[in-house]
This record gives structure tokens, C-alpha cells and sequence, in this order.
């Protein structure tokens, strides 16, 4: 089984590297795998778009019933396909904690090479990534992050505060010769920590600009129907104001509705996320939507080639380590008319 | 057993002070609805509060327009609500079938077909989930909290299997169009006239129908209501079917309002709809109930909201006070109904 | 009677329901215009048959013939298509509608076939009601707010909107005070004046006497007897083709009083509740059975729920034991040893989904659970102990009590008490559904719990069953005691004057008014007074000069 052999030195090699206690169960097989890790230490492949070894990939992630969700899954089933070496085995998403631990528990049981998983919650799911690294196999940890470093091989996701610190700065700068500026904020879902962090992003780097005033901030849903209710329960309450941050597309969809209904265009807006709409929106300039900031899903596809590296036991190109790193976060871009361009092939529906 | 004749009748209503004759002030009382009264006056506080706190976003007409718009999606599906509980049925499904009938009514493929499709499909959809629930409640025998729950999880379920979890964006001008400022007729906007039509429409039938009478019948008590030669079976049909057309309606609004349909939408309609048919004196067990009742209910909640809303407070505090302000309206009125 | 065919002919029909066979061949012949009583005991197959005949359930075997005939009554709408009306004991009104409304429910005049024409429904039932001697209630009134009395009204109103040729009534006595009986019988007379056939079911021997031209006598399925002359068949032998046996000795012997009364074990001080009983005093001793006569709202029910916390009192205390209780709580009155049976004994006393042991346990939880857990055995044991002792029928406290017959189901609630180890029970009209021969056996249950020590403090509208039962009698007339008396000192028509005193009787009372004094004004009669009571002047005379007769005018 010389894949299963290639894979233990992988694995080892990262446990030297961050010094993790993952590898405690693979003692027995110590010396041999050494040797092997000697020779891969050295000149280590870097993965690249040329089959290789067979790689089968088990992902879990939530139910799609978001557009930012469905662009996750999209994102990693057509990386998946695109490799003639890689079987993806997706299971059902689902938003149950119980449930999605099933299917984790399955896939490790099928013995598939890597797992990538986007937990429907980060905290609950940690056990069963534990289980799944303790198996042997190594796991991609998709956005929402387990409790313990143990649990995954590498995480990777995108950067709530650098969002809306990057939101922050790029309505500072547009605003900053503005006297006694106003800014409104359109939250997501208050209930999740994501959310919160956004907002200390934002607040953060409204800090640097002291003509600037966040005069309200109202919570959605992420989804259409609230983000029109708030949205239009905002403009009511706010009869002038110069900038607005809406954390969410989707519902960012509903915000601009509410905002036509009540046709104003006095202000700029700035969404969240990186839906294709916003970017048409923003590419026809004819609206408030001014930018977007990114949270890309296109983390899924990378996720995808993570996977794919760890399992054929190789790094990624440009850079000097050999090892994946154990952990990525992915830069918040600012997308507006002048680079939309560039993104509209990662917008999702 | 035995009495002594007596040669005339004696008046017996006087030996019973408990229920003998309400007299003029009582039978006034009764005839002025004191439920109806207490909601008045919540709603009363609420606009003082909403006055005092923001005079300027909360006193003018564009928040007046607002609030009722606001209002008019779930106000419907309320209607609906409220003719199944008075029945003593429940309907757990609303808030799917609300987004089951906007997601259907606006794919690629219904939109081809301009307005006309879009509020057909939105309509059909609601009434064939009701007729489901109906045939599984009356001729089933299924209690109407499974039956409805099992319509709302494959209602769910399916509304995401059509849109694969995306955002369908409405591109039918007309549709659009009634959604904003231009089509307002004389100040209103057509949701709210679409939300007063069918309060009305409700309205009439509950009270001046044999419909109503029979809904209230099978409710309050439905062997009494068989007795009477009423076909109970069908009667919970047709009120499972009313349920699932203003649900159809509502979904129509719900796309007019955010000019497009989502999986997510009528998130938790039911138990907004439930919690404000409870507020306007319906009783949960059925047998009674007022469509005035629970439209202001629905009103008293979108007024809260909106106050919440305008004085910047966190979604955290706004459920809080809604849960306590349901808690406090109904001790309200049982206080008032007892005295 | 004519040669023509009888109006309705019942012939061998029989109906089973999963494990019951309700009816096993009955026939029943009705003619035209006359008053036909089906009698029987609960579970006889009286309420079946009715429901057969009302189209409410299908026969399984059988024929019906209307006026020679063979007609299937496949639901409620047909068998009114042909003029058959039921006034059910039960079941019968929706308490949300109207007067009007729910006389004229699934058959409502409208426009365009589905708009109510509400003015014209209140103003046709304006009229039947005032044709029913009843005026006075407001068909606009929701039919939840009338009195029990009032709503038999309504039902009966009900049956009339129809063109009817039978009306089925079911125990239409049964919530009615004597002058309502009256008016009711009048309304019998009137319709069979007309050809209208009345079946008519009771408990009540004498109603029977009264008005019934026929009878049929029903036990366990089977018609025993079809068709008797009502006025000459003698009572003893219909109580024994109900009962299959003779009931000689309805009541159970009193028991000599003891020398020396033990102390009383219920004391109650000046107990009032504002608008519905005047300050009362009572005492109750072990081993007693005190008995409250008095119409429906005269406050016997209202005292009884009062004592035992379900009301709250205005005024006065109740003390057993010597604690004084919380006013106002239940669970005060039930830990101190008191006990209820109400008087809706399905409403407010059983769980009639579950089973007698679980009936009958629920207020001794305690003694079976550790931490929650309930011994199950031992609930049982206990639960079948204490059936016993009352001799429950079926003798399985695992059956459902809804299986059980009125009498047994009020067994049940006994039950509870006795194992609750409760020292004063309130039974209110503990025989009310029960029928003739289970009243004896339940008499004798009350009589020996009393014996073994509890005090008993009984409310009924039958004043023989007062009479029989208690050991002392207060009769109560518009929520005051006119009356205290041992009850050998009394007699049906010495109480039945007395609780129809006052001006509303009539020309009669005159006699009443000079037989006393005023001393037995409640608050300062003691328990145990033996002397005549009679109306206080005082507090009597503005009802009995309020010339407010208009809603209950006499019919004519």
C-alpha cells in the first residue's frame, strides 16, 4: 500500500512541523516511515494541475439554503471535477449538528483519503474532526473553525474582521473630507459570532476617521425578506445619511429593493460577501451599491486543491515551505467598478 | 320529580342572579367588543410611545405607509391563520408554503409567462399545499400539528430544491412596479389595499356567511356541528384550502415587496401568524376568534418592530419586548374579559 | 291505535362498536302524536339508538320504515329531511355562536346560498323561542353565557326550526328546575296536539308518569319490554325490567345518632360570596351526611366550590380541623383533607382518556412516586383497594374510564378520595347521568363512607334524594338558608314550598310568609337550628315586588 505509506509521512512531517500530538497512534510504523519522510523532505512536490495519485475527498457541509452555502458547494464540485485524479464524495448538507456528524462518521468509516468540512457549527463538530485526524486522515477545516487545532490538518477561510475593517476604511476614505458624516450599518444574523466581528471590524476602522458618526445599525437575517424590513425601517429612521454597510448580499438584495421603494439615492452602499448581482450592480453603476467586500467562496475551490495536495502528499507552489500551512485566511478584497471585472467569474448566484 | 301546580307560570329567571338577564349595561358591554377594545388601546400606547420617543420618523406618512406595508404580507396569511384556529385545527406549514409559492412563482420558467403566471403559480402553489394538508387532516385523519408540520418540512425542503439555495430576482416589470412609489394608490400602496381586501373579504365571511358559522361550529364544538348536519370533513377541507390561498397571496406581496423569491422566505410565519391570532382573542382550543382581533395583532407587532427599529435598539432587546409585550397583552385582556 | 302504518318502525337493528355490541336487535314503534319513552340504564343502548335515529350512525343490521316505508338514514341532513329532530342531553351547542345562529346551524337562511341573512335567523328564532315560552332570551346572546336551563331552551328551539314529525328529547329534564319541567311538558303537549311524535328518554319515573303514552324499556341491547302503557305499568316492575331486579329499599338506613356528637370537623363561619350565597354557618361532624336542597342558582353548587377553595369567598372562613384555610386554594382545602366531585363530573373530575388506577391516583401521587419515579404496582394495588371497597364495576382499574357507566365513573371519584384519606367529601349531585339502580348502590357507598368516619356534605336537585340520604337538610333559596331541619322532619313538599317561596310563586306562599319569624336569617343561624325557617321580609321584598316579570311572563 504505498499510498497509505506516502500519506503517513505526510502526515508525520506536518506533526513536526506543529508539533502536534496528532500522530500518537502511528508510532508502530515509525522507522519506515522516516525513511520516507527523508526523501520527501527534501525535494517535496509541489501540486500542480497534472494527474496524479488517486486522491478520494469526503466534504460535508451545511444545507445549501443560502446563496453564499450553494456558492461553497459549487465552488468545490467543479474544482473537484476539474482534477481527472480526485473523487469527491459529497455528502447531503445539512444544518444538523447530529446529522452532519453522521455523515463525517461515515466518510471516515468509507476510509476516504482527505476530508474537507464546513461544519454547520464549528464548536459541535470539533469531536468528530478529532476522530477523523486520530483515523488518519487529514482534514481541511472550512471557514467556521473547530475549537481545537487538533481537529484539523488545515483551516481555511475568510476574515470577518478584516471585512469590516476593510469596509470601514473604504467608506472612510470616500467620506473623509466630509463634514460630520453619517454611517448606517445592516448587520447579519446577531446571534452569530461572525456577525459581532464584522461589526468590531467595522467600528475599528471608522475609528481612524473622526468626522465620521455611525448613526444606526439595525440586524437582518441574510436573507431578502429581512434584509427589506430592516432596510426600509432604517431609511425611515435615518432621513439623511452618507454611507452604508450592509454585511450580506442576499440580503442585500432586499436592502436595495427597500431602498428603491423608498427612493433614495443620497447615499453610497457598500455590501458583503460578493454575490453576482451586487457585482452587476456595481459594474452598471447606476445605484447606491458602490463596492463589495469580498468573502470569497471560491475558499472551497482552494479547499479543494489543499485536499488534493495533502493527499498526494505534496505542498503548494510559492512558497518556501514544503509543508501546507496549517492555517490560511483569506484577504477581504474591496471589489468596485474598477476591479469588478476581474471578480465577476467568482460571483455567486 | 313532583311539584305543586301552580296556576301561573312563575318567573324563574329571577331565582338565578348568575345567569338571569345581562341587563341594559351588560348586553351594551357585550355589544362593544372588550377584547377589541383592549388591543385599541394597546395599540394606543404604542403609537404614544412610538410618538414620544421618535416624533419625527414615527409621526409622518411615509412610516404610516410603512407599517401597514409591512404588515400586509404576514396580516394574510393571518387571515388564513385565524379562520384555522377558530376551528380548532392549527396550520404549522404557512411560512413554507409562503415560501414554496415564491420560489415556484419566480423561476426563469413562470416568469416567461409575465405577471399573469407569477401570481397564478403563487396562488396554485398555496392552494395545492392546502388541499394536501386538508385531504390529510379531514379524510386522512391526521391531527392538523403533524399533517402541517410534515407540509412544512417537504415545503421547506422543496422550496430549496428549486432554487438550489440562490436568490430568484424578479425581472417582470409589472410586478416590480407595484412594489413602488408610483403605484400607490392615493397614498396607499396596493399590498396594503391587497392585505385591506382581503381583512375584509375575511371579515364577511366569518360573520356573514354559513362558512363562518360552520367554521366556528366544527371548532367550538364538532360533534354538536356534525349533528347539525354539517359535513365537518369539508368544512376542515375548505378552511385548510383558505389557509393555503392567502398563503398563495401573501407569497404574491412577499415577491412584489422584495422584488424576488428566496427559500428563506416566511421564515417563522407561523408562529407570528399563531402568536398574533392569540393576541386578538382567538382561542387557541377554537370555537372563537375575531378577524379584527388578529389584524390588529398583526399591527400591534409590525408597530412594535418599527419603534424598535427606529430607536436603534439591538434585535436582542426588540424579542425580548415582544415577548413580554404578547405576555403583557393577553393578561390585559383576560382581565378585562373577566371584569 | 290507527290503521295506518305507525310513523316510525325500528326493527331488529343492532350496532357493535370495537368490543361493545351497543345494540342487539331493538325495536321501537312510534305512532304519530303520542309520547314515547324509552327508558333504560346507562349503557342500556338508550343513546345509540338515538344516534341511529338521528342519522349520527349507521346500523349494522336492522331496518327503519318511516310511515310504512324503508328509508336509510345515511346522515344528520337526511334524517331531518324527514321531519326527525334530536334534542341531545350533550354535544348539542357550540358556545362561540349566538342564540340564533346555532338554531339555525347547517340549515341558516341565506342569500345566494352561502350569505347568512342574520336579521331574518334572529327574528325566526325570536319566535320559536317565545313559542317555547321563552322570550326573554336574546337569540344575538352567544349561547356560552346562558344557564344550562337556557340552553336546553335553545337545543329544543333548535329541533323546532326544523318541519319536524319526531322529536327525539334526551333527558331534557335533567338540567330544568320544576317550573321549567312544566314548561317543557306544556311544549310536549302543544306538538303531539299537532301529530308530532316526542321520544322521550328520562331517569325520572314520574316525568314518565306524566306525559309518556308508551314505554320501551331498553337493558344491555335489547328492547325487554316495547310499547307498555306508560300511565298503568307499575314503577316497581319498570324498575325491574331496567334493573332486572326489584329495588325495594332505594336509600340505606340512618344510623342511630351517637350519644355524644363528636366534635365537628368542618366549620364554616359566615362564609359569603358576593351576588351569589349570603353569609352561611355550618358545621359538619364525622359520620354525617348534611344535605343543601335548592333550585339551580340558588348557590348550592357555589357554596360547595367556595368551601372548597375553587372560589374565592367575599367574606367569612372555613375551618377543619380547627386550621382555617387559605381562602381561595384548592390545594390548601385538598391538604387539609377536603375533597370534591363535581358536579360535571367529565369536565371537572375525570381524566376520561385514562385509565380508573390513574383516575384515581392522581391525588395521592405522592404516596406512590420516589423522586419522580411512580411505583406502578403499588399504584395499582392501592387503586384497585380502594375500588373495591366502593365495589367498582368492571372490578380492573386498568380500563379507561370512559368505558365505565355514570355510576361507576362517580365510583372513581369516590375512589380518589377514599385513598386520598380525605375527611370531608363534597359531593355535587353525585347521581346526576346515574341511573335507578345504580343510585342505591351509590347510596349505600356514600352511607358507609360516612359511617367509617368521614362527613359528607351533599348537593342535589332531587329533593328525595336529600330527603333519603342526609342526616340533616338545609334548604337554600336564592344563596340563603331559609331552612335547617333533621331530615326526617321533612318531606318533598314541605322543601319544595320552601325553595319555591317568595313572591315569584304566585298567589300561594301567602301561608309561607306568617309560618315564621325572621330568625333564621343566615348569618345568625347556627348549624343544627331546627326551627322553621322562612323568607326575611326585609331582604326578600324588592325581588318580590319587582314587577321585572316581563322576562319570564307566562306563556301562553
Amino acid at each position: 500500500m504505498p499510498e497509505f505509506t506516502s500519506r503517513r509521512g505526510l502526515l508525520f512531517g506536518a506533526a513536526a512541523v506543529s508539533a502536534g500530538a496528532v500522530l500518537t497512534g502511528c508510532t508502530s510504523n515509525e522507522s519506515k516511515d522516516s525513511e520516507g519522510d527523508t526523501s520527501g523532505d527534501n525535494k517535496q512536490a509541489v501540486a500542480d494541475d497534472k494527474p496524479g495519485k488517486r486522491v478520494t475527498i469526503g466534504f460535508a457541509g451545511p444545507q445549501a439554503d443560502h446563496g453564499w452555502l450553494n456558492a461553497i458547494n459549487d465552488n468545490a464540485k467543479s474544482r473537484a471535477k476539474k482534477y481527472k485524479d480526485v473523487t469527491l464524495e459529497a455528502t447531503e448538507g445539512s444544518n444538523d449538528t447530529a446529522a452532519q456528524i453522521g455523515q463525517v462518521e461515515t466518510l471516515i468509516n468509507k476510509k476516504v483519503d482527505v476530508l474537507v468540512i464546513l461544519p454547520a457549527d464549528g464548536k459541535a463538530l470539533t469531536q468528530v474532526g478529532l476522530k477523523a485526524m486520530r483515523a488518519g486522515i487529514p482534514v481541511v477545516n472550512l471557514d467556521r473553525i473547530f475549537a481545537s487545532a487538533q481537529a484539523y490538518r488545515c483551516w481555511i477561510g475568510g476574515d470577518n474582521y478584516g471585512m469590516g475593517l476593510n469596509a470601514g476604511h473604504y467608506i472612510g476614505e470616500k467620506l473623509k473630507d466630509k463634514k460630520n458624516a453619517k454611517v448606517v450599518e445592516l448587520a447579519g444574523l446577531d446571534n452569530l459570532e461572525l456577525t459581532k466581528q464584522r461589526t468590531k471590524g467595522f467600528d475599528d476602522a471608522l475609528k481612524n476617521y473622526s468626522n465620521i458618526e455611525k448613526v444606526a445599525r439595525q440586524a437582518a437575517e441574510f436573507t431578502v425578506e429581512s434584509g427589506q424590513s430592516k432596510m426600509s425601517q432604517l431609511l425611515q429612521a435615518q432621513k439623511n445619511f452618507d454611507a452604508l454597510w450592509n454585511h450580506d448580499d442576499d440580503q442585500g438584495v432586499g436592502a436595495l429593493r427597500a431602498i428603491k421603494q423608498a427612493g433614495r439615492d443620497d447615499f453610497m452602499m457598500v455590501g458583503g460577501a460578493g454575490a453576482l448581482s451586487a457585482f452587476e450592480e456595481i459594474k452598471q453603476d447606476r445605484g447606491v451599491l458602490k463596492a463589495t467586500v469580498l468573502y470569497p467562496p471560491t475558499m472551497a475551490a482552494s479547499a479543494i486543491d489543499l485536499a488534493r495536495a495533502l493527499g498526494q502528499g505534496k505542498g503548494i507552489g510559492g512558497m518556501a515551505e514544503f509543508e501546507i500551512p496549517a492555517s490560511l485566511t483569506l484577504y477581504s478584497a474591496v471589489v468596485d467598478k474598477d476591479n469588478v471585472d476581474q471578480y465577476m467569474p467568482t460571483g455567486f448566484k | 320529580m313532583t311539584q305543586p301546580a301552580s296556576p301561573a307560570r312563575p318567573v324563574t329567571e329571577k331565582s338565578a342572579p348568575a345567569d338571569g338577564d345581562p341587563g341594559p349595561w351588560r348586553s351594551l358591554a357585550a355589544r362593544v367588543d372588550v377584547r377589541t377594545l383592549s388591543l385599541l388601546g394597546v395599540l394606543a400606547a404604542l403609537v404614544v410611545i412610538g410618538g414620544v420617543t421618535e416624533p419625527e420618523a414615527f409621526l409622518d406618512t411615509d412610516n404610516l405607509q410603512l407599517i401597514l406595508t409591512q404588515a400586509s404580507v404576514i396580516g394574510v396569511v393571518t387571515v388564513g391563520m385565524t379562520f384555522v384556529i377558530i376551528s380548532g385545527g392549527i396550520d404549522l406549514s404557512v411560512g413554507a408554503i409562503v415560501a414554496l409559492a415564491s420560489v415556484w412563482a419566480t423561476t426563469v420558467a413562470t416568469q416567461d409567462y409575465g405577471f399573469a403566471g407569477i401570481l397564478f403559480t403563487a396562488v396554485v402553489v398555496g392552494l395545492g399545499c392546502g388541499l394536501v394538508n386538508g385531504l390529510l387532516i379531514a379524510y386522512g385523519g391526521m391531527v392538523p400539528f403533524i399533517a402541517t408540520l410534515a407540509m412544512l418540512a417537504s415545503g421547506r425542503g422543496l422550496a430549496l430544491e428549486i432554487t438550489d439555495g440562490k436568490t430568484q430576482m424578479v425581472t417582470v416589470d409589472g410586478v416590480l412596479k407595484l412594489g413602488e412609489r408610483d403605484s400607490y394608490v392615493l397614498g396607499i400602496p396596493p399590498l396594503v389595499l391587497v392585505f385591506a381586501a382581503v381583512t375584509a373579504v375575511g371579515w364577511l365571511l366569518l360573520n356573514r356567511t354559513t362558512f363562518g358559522r360552520r367554521s366556528v361550529a366544527v371548532g367550538g364544538n364538532a360533534e354538536a356541528a356534525r349533528l347539525a348536519g354539517i359535513d365537518v370533513r369539508r368544512q376542515r377541507l375548505y378552511l385548510y384550502l383558505l389557509s393555503g390561498l392567502c398563503c398563495g397571496i401573501a407569497a404574491f406581496l412577499l415577491i412584489i415587496l422584495a422584488g424576488s423569491g428566496q427559500n428563506t422566505n416566511g421564515n417563522l410565519y407561523e408562529l407570528d401568524a399563531i402568536a398574533a391570532a392569540i393576541i386578538g382573542g382567538t382561542l387557541l382550543s377554537g370555537g372563537r376568534g375575531t378577524i379584527t382581533g388578529s389584524v390588529l395583532g398583526v399591527l400591534i407587532f409590525t408597530t412594535i418592530t418599527n419603534i424598535f427599529a427606529l430607536n436603534n435598539l439591538e434585535t436582542a432587546v426588540q424579542q425580548i419586548a415582544k415577548g413580554a409585550i404578547i405576555v403583557a397583552a393577553v393578561l390585559v385582556q383576560r382581565r378585562s374579559a373577566t371584569t | 291505535m290507527a290503521p295506518e302504518p305507525p310513523l316510525l318502525t325500528m326493527s331488529g337493528i343492532t350496532k357493535s362498536f370495537p368490543g361493545v355490541r351497543a345494540l342487539d336487535g331493538v325495536d321501537l314503534r312510534v305512532q304519530a302524536g303520542e309520547v314515547h319513552c324509552l327508558l333504560g340504564q346507562n349503557g342500556a343502548g338508550k343513546s345509540t339508538l338515538i344516534k341511529v335515529l338521528a342519522g349520527a350512525h349507521q346500523p349494522d343490521g336492522g331496518t327503519i320504515a318511516w310511515r310504512g316505508d324503508e328509508v336509510t338514514l345515511r346522515s344528520p341532513i337526511a334524517a331531518m329531511r324527514l321531519g326527525i329532530a334530536t334534542i341531545y342531553q350533550e354535544l348539542d351547542l357550540v358556545e362561540g355562536l349566538s342564540v340564533a345562529e346555532n338554531v339555525f346551524l347547517g340549515h341558516e337562511p341565506t342569500t345566494a346560498g352561502f350569505v347568512v341573512r342574520g336579521r331574518d335567523a334572529r327574528a325566526a328564532a325570536g319566535a320559536l323561542l317565545k313559542r317555547l315560552g321563552h322570550g326573554e332570551i336574546d337569540p344575538a346572546r352567544l349561547v356560552g353565557d346562558l344557564s344550562a336551563a337556557q340552553q336546553q331552551i335553545v337545543s329544543m328551539a333548535r329541533a323546532l326550526s326544523h318541519e319536524v314529525r319526531l322529536i327525539v328529547m334526551d333527558e331534557p329534564s335533567a338540567a330544568l328546575d320544576p317550573d321549567e319541567v312544566d314548561n317543557l311538558f306544556r311544549i310536549v303537549g302543544d306538538l303531539t296536539a299537532d301529530g308530532v311524535a316526542v321520544v322521550y328518554i328520562s331517569h325520572r319515573l314520574e316525568e314518565i308518569r306524566r306525559i309518556g303514552d308508551r314505554v320501551t324499556v331498553l337493558k344491555d341491547g335489547r328492547a325487554v319490554a316495547v310499547g307498555l302503557p306508560a300511565k298503568e305499568t307499575p314503577t316497581r316492575a319498570v324498575i325491574a325490567l331496567m334493573t332486572g331486579r326489584n329495588v325495594e329499599y332505594v336509600f340505606p338506613d340512618r344510623p342511630k345518632p351517637p350519644a355524644r356528637p363528636p366534635a365537628p370537623v368542618l366549620v364554616v363561619q359566615g362564609l359569603a360570596r358576593e351576588g351569589e350565597f349570603e353569609p352561611l354557618d355550618l358545621e359538619l361532624r364525622p359520620g354525617e351526611i348534611v344535605g343543601l336542597a335548592g333550585l339551580v342558582g340558588s348557590g348550592r353548587s357555589e357554596i360547595l366550590e367556595t368551601i372548597y377553595g375553587a372560589r374565592k369567598p367575599t367574606r367569612g372562613q372555613v375551618r377543619l380541623e380547627g386550621r382555617v384555610l387559605r381562602p381561595g386554594s384548592v390545594r390548601a382545602a385538598v391538604r387539609a383533607g377536603l375533597g370534591l366531585a363535581p358536579e360535571e363530573r367529565k369536565a371537572q373530575g375525570l381524566l376520561m382518556l385514562e385509565s380508573v388506577t390513574r383516575n384515581v391516583s392522581v391525588s395521592s401521587m405522592s404516596r406512590f412516586s420516589y423522586g419522580g419515579w411512580v411505583d406502578r404496582g403499588k399504584e395499582l394495588r392501592a387503586a384497585r383497594e380502594a375500588t373495591r371497597e366502593l365495589s367498582l364495576r368492571p372490578d380492573n382499574p386498568a380500563v379507561p374510564v370512559r368505558t365505565l357507566s355514570g355510576g361507576n365513573q362517580q365510583k372513581a371519584v369516590l375512589a380518589r378520595w377514599l385513598l386520598r384519606g380525605c375527611r370531608v367529601l363534597l359531593l355535587d349531585e353525585p347521581t346526576r347521568g346515574v341511573d335507578v339502580g345504580a343510585r342505591a348502590e351509590l347510596y349505600t357507598v356514600i352511607r358507609r363512607l360516612a359511617d367509617e368516619g368521614l362527613a359528607v356534605l351533599l348537593v342535589s336537585s332531587e329533593v328525595p334524594e336529600v330527603l333519603g340520604l342526609a342526616d340533616r337538610v338545609l334548604v337554600l333559596r336564592e344563596g340563603r338558608v331559609v331552612h335547617t331541619a333533621p331530615a326526617e322532619d321533612l318531606d318533598e313538599h314541605r322543601v319544595l314550598d320552601l325553595v319555591l317561596a317568595s313572591g315569584r310563586h304566585g298567589p300561594e306562599p301567602a301561608d309561607l310568609a306568617s309560618t315564621g319569624s325572621a330568625s333564621t336569617g343566615p348569618a345568625s343561624t347556627g348549624p343544627g337550628t331546627t326551627g322553621p325557617g322562612t323568607t326575611d321580609p326585609g331582604t326578600t321584598d324588592p325581588e318580590t315586588t319587582d314587577p321585572a316579570t316581563t322576562e319570564g311572563s307566562p306563556a301562553s
